[in-house]
């Protein structure tokens, strides 16, 4: 009795051309990105669905984040390229949504929003004294071990630092150039 | 990380006026159309009204 499974090799003799991620993506430019994007958005079917979800109390970054997977499904660009386009693409719904007066929510953290932590509550409550409580320092991320379950093994823990994933959006700070020390004196 | 809040984080570094390390580079050497620059001026030409920016608030101590 055989089990209902595919055939080994039968991915080598199928047509998979169908797949968006078998073949490379239409666009892998930024700009022609943005302005696929920005010309979807403004056909009127497009424009007065993305209205109707602005005006059902969806956040921008939902809707951005709807239409840039389905033109990922289709193949129009890869994901790295979508992510890049997501801030754009919310500016200009944001603008949109400015114009025809709708009220809207980004969807993102407010940049004054106070994150409360333990310690925040406890000086809040008058609990620890703030001067006497030594601020922790953050732990370091411990370094990923080697797969173990062979070559081709994808390992649970091999996800990109903190750090590395915020560097890919954008999120690192400019460092000031050092002058090079003179080794000779 | 899931999808959406890479989205999200994206779009909360683009509205922060942050880019890519190349991607910045392309756009200071003006080989991008789609700037900050871009939505700013569109935004004014749209509403008629010009984009507010933070000032940004120095310390005094």
């Amino acid at each position: 009795m055989r089990p209902d499974t595919p055939i080994p090799g039968a991915n080598l003799l199928a047509d998979t051309r169908h797949y968006a991620w078998h073949r490379p993506p239409d666009i892998a430019d930024y700009d022609q990105a943005v302005d696929f994007m920005i010309k979807k958005i403004d056909d009127p079917y497009e424009t007065q669905m993305v209205m109707a979800m602005l005006q059902i109390d969806a956040q921008i970054s939902t809707i951005v984040s709807t239409l840039l997977l389905q033109s990922v499904s289709v193949g129009k660009f890869g994901i790295d390229l979508a992510l890049l386009t997501a801030g754009p693409l919310a500016r200009y719904i944001e603008i949109m949504a400015k114009n025809a007066n709708t009220p809207y929510e980004m969807g993102i953290r407010d940049k004054d929003e106070i994150v409360i932590t333990p310690t925040l509550l406890k000086q809040a409550l008058g609990i620890v004294d703030p001067d006497d409580e030594p601020e922790m320092p953050e732990e370091e991320t411990p370094a990923l071990e080697q797969p173990t379950g062979g070559l081709m093994t994808m390992p649970d823990e091999a996800v990109a630092p903190q750090d590395e994933q915020m560097a890919m959006l954008g999120g690192v700070e400019e460092e000031e150039e050092l002058e090079p020390e003179d080794e000779l004196s | 990380m899931q999808f959406q809040d890479a989205v999200k984080k994206s779009i909360e570094m683009f509205l922060d006026g942050k880019m890519p390390e190349k991607t910045a580079a392309l756009a200071e050497s003006g080989q991008l159309m789609f700037t900050h620059e871009y939505f700013d001026l569109l935004e004014e030409e749209v509403l008629g009204e010009p984009v507010e920016k933070e000032e940004e608030v120095e310390d005094a101590s």
